[in-house]
């Protein structure tokens, strides 16, 4: 068996609890936000908790690939340490650019 | 562009729940039924809509993926291996979407639709599976325990480069037009790279996650994400992606193929017929 063939399980429980923490603290942002947006129309905080929200929403995959690499690491699995960190390159390209947009 | 309403929210909200729900059963993200409705329904923009649609597949993809982590189908490795084709592709396609017209979306969308699901059809019998439990699934390779067969499934990854290829593709369809990509990709890795249906849609389901983060941010730096609708959007299709998900272990893998075509033919010819 090769190395790279070793079992992932361990990543893979880690990501499930992350992307189910990432869903629900999003989820609940973005339904508080929405319920002030129609409870509450031009509320200030409404803008912060849809954005925060979003930013959450936007996050769980970027801490996917984030867990991903340091399992990796632990590993020893250079090869695939090294894929991650080229994702969360290209991840922060998108991120520089969508900054220097506004 | 209608005024974003609370009735125009509710009734995103409720096209989010029945989006969501037929995206998790088909393993495609709710995208390819959102977007149509949102424009050619409800009159959003295309780009807009494309967008909105683009942020539920990120809420799809966190969502199913969390439900099958644990079960094996999700390949890690080969996911990697492809976002790093798929979210190059999303970077390119962001940059550039805003100066293309919605005509020519339009019709790109069709074509994609139409090739995708001619390539479903052609592949209904097509299992890959490999029953020989010795086998060596190489690096990118896995295996899984198979419902439906009741078996251990090993399988080996063919043709990466084509994989690949298919990847940055669906990247840019990603971006362009809100469908998350795995029409694209999940038909590929079925067909050419030997990757069983349910692993390649798992894996694809993981997959589109980061591939749609490599776009919105500059999607939304456009001014094309309405907080509010892709607030109602996404929690509708979390709550429909959770039924969708309950049906799809129980639904056969050549009835899921069938009615993935169907779903893509349609799609395919209301928006060749507006945009001609």
């Amino acid at each position: 068996m090769s190395a790279g063939s070793q079992p992932l399980g361990r990543l893979e429980r880690h990501l499930g609890r992350l992307l189910i923490a990432g869903v629900v603290v999003s989820a609940a942002l973005l339904a508080a936000g929405l319920g002030l947006w129609l409870a509450a129309p031009g509320h200030s905080a409404t803008i912060w908790l849809l954005n925060a929200g979003l930013i959450a929403l936007m996050g769980t995959p970027i801490m996917r690939v984030f867990v991903s690499f340091a399992e990796y690491v632990r590993l020893r699995d250079w090869l695939f340490a090294g894929l991650t960190v080229v994702v969360l390159a290209e991840l922060a390209l998108t991120v520089v650019v969508a900054l220097s947009r506004r | 562009m209608p005024a974003v309403t609370p009735a125009l929210v509710a009734i995103v909200m409720a096209a989010g729940v029945l989006a969501g729900s037929l995206g998790a059963l088909l393993g495609i993200g709710g995208g390819v039924f959102l977007v149509p409705f949102l424009n050619a329904v409800l009159g959003i923009d295309f780009k807009v809509a494309a967008a909105i649609s683009l942020v539920t597949v990120i809420a799809t993809s966190s969502a199913v993926s969390a439900g099958t982590a644990g079960r094996n189908l999700i390949n890690l490795r080969l996911g990697m291996v492809l976002e790093v084709a798929s979210a190059a592709g999303g970077v390119a396609a962001a940059t550039t979407v805003a100066y293309v017209s919605d005509l020519a979306l339009e019709r790109g969308f069709a074509v994609v639709a139409a090739l995708t699901a001619i390539l479903m059809l052609s592949q209904l019998e097509r299992r890959n599976v490999i029953l020989d439990t010795s086998l060596d699934p190489g690096v990118l390779g896995g295996g899984f325990y198979d419902e439906e067969s009741g078996a251990n499934v090993i399988y080996r990854v063919k043709r990466l480069p084509a994989a690949l290829a298919v990847s940055f593709v669906a990247g840019n369809v990603s971006a362009a037009f809100g469908i998350g990509g795995g029409i694209l990709k999940v038909p590929a890795l079925n067909a050419w790279c030997g990757v069983p249906i349910r692993a390649a849609a798992a894996t694809s389901s993981l997959m589109i996650g980061v591939t749609a983060v490599a776009s919105v941010p500059i999607q939304y730096a456009h001014g094309f994400v309405p907080p509010p609708l892709a607030a109602a959007a996404v929690l509708g299709v979390l709550l429909g992606s959770r039924a969708g998900l309950w049906f799809g272990g129980r639904a056969r893998a050549k009835w899921l193929k069938l009615l993935m075509a169907v779903v893509l033919a349609t799609v395919s010819i209301v928006y060749l017929r507006r945009s001609l």
